[in-house]
């Protein structure tokens, strides 16, 4: 079954005909290009495909296309502002929170949505919200490390 | 993923003609087991219906007489996060928050989660303390499963294959509740659980009842021990105490997994549970009334 659907998307506002059966992380790679977000898993546990909906986060291979309808979606390379990356990214390359960088968008985007609700995480709290995400290189301690450092430069 | 119609049908009677006029079709809550199992081709669903945004299936009220109502598309988050349940279902609370991940949490729904009927369902271990009950609709009538008879072993529900969870409701529970939700788990997100377990109990002037002991990952289904809570009830001994952890023992039935097997989940168990039982005395009996 084909669904015309309306979503924005990093800010814009986008119109798509989908399938049933497309997951949200297939169209937004491969109809719009956007290949921040990574195919890893694709069973919801390594968070690779992170993307924020509706403000929250979740695993865009376990979503439907036609269950977008209506949302608001940001991707990791809706971080940056115009020429400026985001204070979060920054901090990833200053502090090597990125190793082979597959799993670097979707902890981008966890660490977005929780410095979007606490502004000074605690470390704890810093993995907590990183369960999901998982990091085959194992940097986790610089991943942290990064987003204290980020979470404390924020005016 | 095989083919499929996704459909969001707007009310409960719309959804309850897809279910009468076709054979294979599947609720979709947050996906986080639906998918899955499309995925791996364990299920093929003819129509997938999503039943998150049928009016009134997000509500969540709370009465100090009446309970809580939780509506089954409400997210796990909200019962990690959200104040009324912090402040008067705590034990949910502290299960929801460690439970999986972000991710999954935002999208896992309270009717999802609970018709998902795995043995190492965490979400059912507070529901099970708490008396759930689950409200349920289906074009024949409506009916009220309570939790305790909702799993019927091996993964299955008393649900029928037309039946729809509308909401849950958790009656009030008197203040001076204590809870503890225990888990080994070999992963850190509660995958791969060996055992788990949650006690709660309720201080009455010197006396401690109402005692709960749910537990998980060691029998065909999530559940309660009655006969167990019932030895501990008043103020327990130490030998009440084993006598209770003894006859749990003798109502479980563990099976062996990869990672773990049959005789370590019941060791496991044991010491979680004697941990659990031990954390709630010295709280509630240390608390001034
Ligand atoms: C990566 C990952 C990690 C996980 N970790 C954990 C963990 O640590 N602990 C744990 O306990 N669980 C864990 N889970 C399991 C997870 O909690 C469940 O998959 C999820 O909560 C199911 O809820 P859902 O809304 O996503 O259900 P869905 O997948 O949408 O639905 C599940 C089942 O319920 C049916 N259904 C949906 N809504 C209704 C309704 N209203 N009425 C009747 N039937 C309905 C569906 O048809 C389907 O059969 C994990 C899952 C994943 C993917």
């Amino acid at each position: 079954m084909k669904h015309e659907i309306e979503f924005i998307i990093n800010g814009q506002n986008m119109q798509f005909t989908v399938d049933s059966n497309q997951t949200l992380l297939e169209v937004i790679r491969e109809e719009l290009g956007l290949t921040g977000a990574k195919y890893g898993c694709s069973t919801g546990e390594c968070g690779a495909c992170s993307v924020l909906f509706n403000g929250e986060v979740v695993n865009a291979c376990m979503v439907l296309a036609p269950e977008a309808a209506g949302a608001e979606i940001i991707t990791v390379e809706g971080l940056a502002e115009e020429d400026e990356l985001h204070p979060l990214q920054k901090s990833f390359i200053d502090h090597h929170g990125v190793q082979c960088g597959y799993c670097a968008p979707g902890m981008l985007i966890s660490a977005k949505a929780l410095l979007s609700r606490t502004s000074r995480p605690h470390e704890e709290e810093i993995r907590e919200a990183l369960v999901g995400n998982l990091c085959r290189c194992g940097a986790y301690a610089d991943i942290i490390k990064s987003i204290q450092v980020a979470s404390r430069a924020r005016r | 993923m095989n083919a499929f119609d996704y459909i969001r049908p707007q009310s409960l009677e719309e959804a309850g003609r897809y279910l009468t006029s076709h054979a294979h079709v599947k609720l979709l809550g947050g996906g986080n087991t639906l998918l899955l199992n499309i995925k791996k081709g364990l299920e093929a669903p003819e129509i997938v219906l999503d039943v998150k945004h049928l009016p009134g299936l997000s509500d969540v009220r709370y009465h100090h007489n009446q309970g809580l109502k939780l509506g089954a598309a409400v997210k796990l988050q909200h019962l990690a996060a959200g104040l009324e349940i912090r402040r008067h279902y705590p034990l949910l609370h502290q299960t929801a928050q460690k439970l999986a991940s972000p991710q999954v949490r935002n999208r896992a729904t309270i009717g999802g989660t609970l018709a998902w009927a795995s043995s190492v369902s965490e979400l059912a271990a507070p529901m099970l303390c708490y008396d759930a009950v689950c409200y349920v609709w289906s074009p024949r009538g409506k009916r009220t499963i309570p939790l305790s008879e909702f799993y019927v072993g091996d993964g299955r529900t008393a649900l029928a294959r037309d039946e729809i969870i509308t909401h849950v409701h958790l009656p009030a529970f008197p203040t001076r509740t204590y809870g503890v939700y225990q888990r080994q788990t070999v992963r850190h997100d509660g995958r791969r659980m060996i055992a788990a377990v949650a006690v709660l109990a309720i201080r009455k002037q010197q006396a401690l009842t109402h005692w709960r002991i749910a537990v998980l990952g060691v029998d065909d289904r999530p559940k309660r021990i009655p006969e167990a809570e019932e030895l501990l009830q008043g103020a327990p001994s130490f030998e009440e105490v084993e006598q209770a952890l003894a006859l749990v023992q003798e109502r479980i039935h563990p099976q062996d997994v990869e990672y773990a097997r049959a005789d370590y989940r019941r060791v496991v168990l044991q010491s979680l549970l004697r941990h659990g039982i031990m954390e709630v005395i010295q709280h509630l009996q240390g608390s001034r009334s």
